[in-house]
Order: structure tokens, then sequence, then C-alpha cells
């Protein structure tokens, strides 16, 4: 077993003390980020990036410390779900549906213990699903050329909008203002400058770093600001766990269900963790025999719960192997690498084979730290959950614009990151997705290269792009994709709030 | 009201064409023309980004509410103080610009001014600390130099 023995090198990489060090760092960040209201997975990757750049950590350390921290953001996102009936980010959003209702009835501790029991075990699978799918995939993929690539980008940017996407038209136009970003600077293949309007501040194009941040934090910030969120919300007071071991195993079949189901869904482009919580959630109910779902089931927190993090670990897949990421927390994971200079793809599994295993190892050593971090010391974190935002934001946001100013210690990276998130709310106010940008601004110049390469190769003969079975197959599914949505959307997105409503009235 | 999307939408098909005008303005580059030459992208673009604009013109979603007149300035207040704070780190020094802007930032959000200025100070000093001597990241001192 080729595989098992990488593994093995790779757990003697993360096994290392600096490594777990790394791992326990990022797992309690991670946490943080998520159970902090305003603060999700992507804005707390995002904000973490330039402090690991400038700290100078070396590519294994801060891929090991930010995949911990994507982690433990997924674990942190739960806690708020279940006890402010806040979803963190929108996956979370079906862990509210039994969790706060248990948490009502004073079983608050029994939900957050059940759900980072469901999390683990749905990050465990998913990421032995890692293990074995990713090579596999690698080498497929080592197949594509140029034009496959292109066909590549464009179903990543077709299917980004994901099922539930609401106005296909606006998810085009957000890529292509990203893709437009990613052309400003000189030219790499033939040295003209493109929209530089001769500042030479311009010629080496926009940092998206900088892009993401501000779209990111400085608009949420202003959000708060808008609706007046400052004090914060009132949550649900905690007991004292009783747990029994009975308790934990009625809950283990559907966590099992939901992490499988949660990977696939991951996996798929176009699917994501909201569309992996929702359907281990659904069929969960149809499932079990006549539970209580929706007025506290543990088993509806167990499911989702492991499906959302079972999306989470499988989303890596695409990302790793074919460098396309598909959510906006795996597209600021990709913009750390290309930070670090190193190019994801088929290539990296051979090239960067003992990195690339040391991360994967680091994220089943992430798990166990995060499991035991998270049954005894949820009583902090949830503490933590308490500081009314309007001590906290201000003091994130100065934590982002240090780590932006230490990068390269220019106060126009500054200037440039505000207007980033003026930008921002300007566009969340017009429902114009912010991922789509970012992963323009990323994928940009690998798009154009591909396009070039392949129309240089058939000298001028634009039917190459469409010449391959591959390349009609992926242009199939992109489009598929762009149009699926438009159907089939609304009746998913009724269904998700109807479950929602549901609750409510409860 | 649907009059957002249609001033967006008409914003962004201005975009599309000076854009896509610009990028058939490049120079020739260096060794003569190619197939595929450093506007072809960017014109595939322009057209992606016209078509949806179009669409958002055509067809577009409901508004949502924007803040009253009084938040707008508030909030453009809140990013001049942002720009303020990144214009002084180097003159002023990372800790009185940080103390101010968090404090100002804080208070604005809703906290008394007493707490806000004791936010402001402790996460300034903190963080500065935090960067300088552990992480060992130097921040300028500005006026707190001599």
């Amino acid at each position: 077993m080729d595989t098992m023995s990488l593994l093995m090198q790779g757990f003697a990489v993360a096994l290392t003390p600096e490594s777990i060090m790394f791992a326990v760092i990022g797992a309690i960040l991670g946490t943080l980020i998520g159970a902090l209201p305003g603060l999700g997975p992507a804005n707390g990757v995002a904000i973490l990036i330039p402090l690991a750049f400038s700290l100078g950590l070396s590519p294994t350390s801060s891929l090991i410390l930010l995949t911990s921290v994507y982690a433990g953001a997924m674990y942190g996102g739960r806690i708020s779900s279940i006890l402010l009936n806040i979803p963190g980010d929108e996956p979370a959003m079906m862990t509210c549906l039994d969790g706060y209702p248990m948490a009502l009835k004073g079983k608050a501790a029994e939900a957050l213990a059940i759900s980072a029991i469901a999390s683990f075990i749905g990050s465990f699978i998913a990421t032995i699903g890692l293990v074995i799918l990713a090579p596999i995939l690698a080498k497929f993929a080592l197949r594509f050329g140029p034009s496959e690539y292109f066909a590549l980008f464009a179903l990543a940017f077709a299917t980004l909008g994901g099922i539930t996407g609401k106005n296909q038209f606006k998810t085009m136009m957000a890529a292509a203002i990203g893709l437009m970003i990613a052309t400003v600077g000189i030219d790499i293949s033939t040295g003209v400058q493109r929209f530089t309007f001769n500042t030479l501040e311009l010629f080496e194009g926009v940092d998206f770093i900088i892009a993401i941040v501000g779209l990111f934090a400085i608009s949420e910030l202003l959000f708060f600001l808008e609706r007046h969120a400052g004090d914060g919300l009132k949550q649900v007071a905690i007991n004292k766990l009783k747990l029994s071991a009975k308790d934990i195993i009625k809950v283990l079949p559907a966590s099992f269900r939901g992490a499988v189901l949660g990977f696939i869904a991951g996996v798929l482009p176009g699917a994501g963790a909201s569309l992996g919580s929702f359907i281990s959630y659904t069929l969960e109910k149809r499932v079990s025999d006549k539970g209580e779902f929706g007025k506290g089931d543990p088993r509806g927190v167990a499911a989702p719960e492991a499906g959302n993090n079972g999306a989470a670990s499988g989303a890596l897949v695409p990302m790793l192997t074919l460098g396309v990421p598909g959510s906006g927390t795996t597209a600021v994971l990709l913009a750390m690498l290309i930070s670090l200079n190193i190019s994801p793809g088929p290539m990296l599994f051979q090239q960067n084979a003992d990195l690339v295993w040391g991360v994967i190892a680091a994220m089943f050593v992430g798990n166990f730290v995060l499991l035991l971090l998270n049954i005894p010391m949820v009583g902090i974190f949830v503490k933590l959950l308490s500081i009314p935002p309007k001590y906290l934001m201000p003091v994130v946001t100065l934590i982002a614009s240090v780590g932006i100013y230490s990068v390269s210690h220019s106060a126009l990276d500054l200037y440039f990151m505000i207007g980033f998130g003026v930008l921002g709310y300007i566009f969340r106010k017009i429902d114009i997705p912010l991922v789509p940008i970012i992963l323009g601004m990323l994928l940009g110049p690998e798009m154009e290269k591909s396009l070039r390469h392949a129309l240089v190769l058939s000298d001028g003969d634009w039917t190459v792009l469409f010449n391959s079975g591959l390349s009609i197959g992926l242009w199939t599914v992109a489009i598929l994709g762009l149009i699926l949505p438009m159907i089939v959307g609304p009746i998913v997105r009724a269904k998700m709030s109807k479950s929602k409503e549901a609750v409510k009235d409860v | 009201m649907r009059i957002n999307d249609r001033v967006f939408g008409m914003l962004m098909l201005i975009l599309a064409v000076g854009y896509g005008w610009e990028a058939t303005q490049f120079p020739i580059p260096f060794g003569g023309q190619e197939s595929v030459g450093p506007e072809t992208f960017p014109i595939m673009l322009a057209i992606i980004l016209g078509i949806s604009s179009i669409y958002m013109i055509v067809r577009p979603d409901q508004d949502e509410k924007w803040a009253p007149a009084a938040m707008l300035i508030e909030l453009s207040v809140v990013v001049l103080s942002m720009l303020a704070f990144a214009w002084a780190i180097e003159p002023i020094g990372f800790m009185p610009a940080a103390a101010l802007v968090v404090s100002f930032l804080s208070w604005r959000m809703g906290a008394s001014i007493a707490k806000s200025i004791i936010t402001g100070v402790t996460s300034s000093v903190v963080i500065f600390f935090l960067f300088n001597n552990v992480l060992e990241l130097a921040l300028p001192l500005g006026l707190l130099e001599f």
C-alpha cells in the first residue's frame, strides 16, 4: 500500500512537537473564531494568513496551523447555533433545528457534547475518505490538458452558486469582476502592462489577501454598525453535563450516515456543506423511527453536524487535487497555498508529497485535539461567546489591520483593505456574492494561462476547447450547474426555510 | 423598489465597455501578434460582465433596504476614521493611533465612553507588546520613541 506508507511518513511530520503545538494553537483559535459572532471560518482564516506569512512560518507549519483553524471553526460554529439559535455560517443552520430546542429544554451541555462527538466522527470519516480519494483523483487529473483545465475552471465558477444559488447572473457577474481584478498588472507571458494606468503600485497586481480581509472582515464591521448589533444576543444558560454511554451509542448511526453523505456533498462541485448538512438531516428524519425531530432530538443534532464537518473535509479533495475550491473557506485556504508559492493540483501530490501527507496527518491529530478540547473546555468558549461584539469587533478589526500592515509595512495596503471593505458592503447590499470575486482573483492567472496554452497549441483554433470527451463532459456539467439552480433552487430553498419555520413555531 | 440593481447594472455595463475598450488598446507585445494576446481573456470577461449587467438592468431583484441617511453618514465617518488610522500608524505610532481608532469604533458600536477607552487602550498596548516582543514583528513606535 503506497498510500499507507505515505500517510505514515505524514504522521512522522505531524507528530513532531512543533506540529502538535501548531495544531493545538490552531484548534483553539479556530474554535474561538467559529464561536464568536460575526467571524465566520472564511473570515478567520483570512485574518490569520498575513500573520502566518509575516511570522515566516514554514509552509508545513502554516498549513497545519490554518487547516486546524479551519477544522476548529467548523466545531465552533455549532456553539452559537445551539446556544443562540444563530448559525455561525450557513451550513450550521440545520444544527439550530434540534440543537436550540434541546438547549431550551435544559440540555444545552448534552447538545454541545453530542455535536462535538458527531463533528469528530464527521471529520474523521471524511479525512479517511480524503486519504483514499485524493491520490486517485490526483492521478486522474494528470490526464488534464490546458483545455480541460480551462473547462474545469469554468465549471468551478458555474457551480459555485451551488444548487441553492439565488441569481446565477449575479454569480457570473461576481466571477467576472474577480477575474478582471486578477488581470490588473504586468501580463506574465508578454510583459504588457494591463489596466495599471502607469501606477507603480499596480504593476504587481492587486494582492488577493488584502482583498479577502477587506471584503470579509471590514464589510462585516460595517454591517454590525448598521444593525446596531453591538450588544450581542441573549444566550441560553448552560447546564451540568449528564451524558451516558447509551446516549452516545444512540446517535452513532446518525453520525455515520451524516458523515458519509456530507463527505460526498463536499467533494461534488456545487453541493457544499450547506447541502451536506441539509441532506443528512432530512435523511435522518426519514430513516429514524418516530423521533422528535425539530423538538430537540439528539439525532437531529448529530446528523447535520456530522454532515457539515464531513463536507468541510470533503471540500479539501477538489481543492488539493485540482486546485479548484468549492467553497468560500477552501478558497481562502487556496489563497494561502498560492501565497506560500505552492501550486495545488495533481502535481502537488508528487512534488510536495511530504507536505500534503503531513497536513492530512495533522488533520487527524487536530481532530483528536478538538474533541479533547471541546468536551471539557466548552464552558470557556461559552464565556467568550458572551463578550459583546461592541468590544470584540473593533479589536478583531485592529488585529486584521496589523496582519495586513506587517506583510509589507505600507499604509497603502491598509487603504486598499478599507476600500475593499466598502466595496464588499455595497456588493452585499446588492446581493452580489463575494466568494466568486475572491475565487476569480485567485484562479484568474491560471485560467488565462490554460486558455493561452490551449490556443497556442492549436494555433488559434477555438474548437480545441471542446475537442476531447473529458472537456465536453466538464462543459456539460458546467452548463448544467449554471442552469439547474434556476429550476431546482427555489424548491430546495423553500424546503429549507419551511423546516426552519417549523422550529420557530415550537 | 428595484432601483439598486438597475443602477448597479448600469455602472457595471459602463465598466464592461470601458474595460473591454481599454483591452483593445494594449500595445502589440514584443515579438509580434500571436493568436492569443494579452487582450483575448479580458475581452471575454468584458463580454460576460456586459451580459450579466444587461440581465440585471432588465430583470432586477427586489431591493434590500439601504440604511437611512444618518447611518450612511456615520458609516462614512467610521471608514474615514479607519483611513486616518492607516495614515497615522507611521508618523504618530501604532499604540496611540490604534487606541484612538478602537475606542472610537467601540463607542460607535454602542459602548459607554469610559469602557470604550479602556478597550482601546488595553487592546492596543497588548497587541503592540504581543507583536513586538513575542512574535517579533516590529510595529512603529512613532511619537513614543523618545
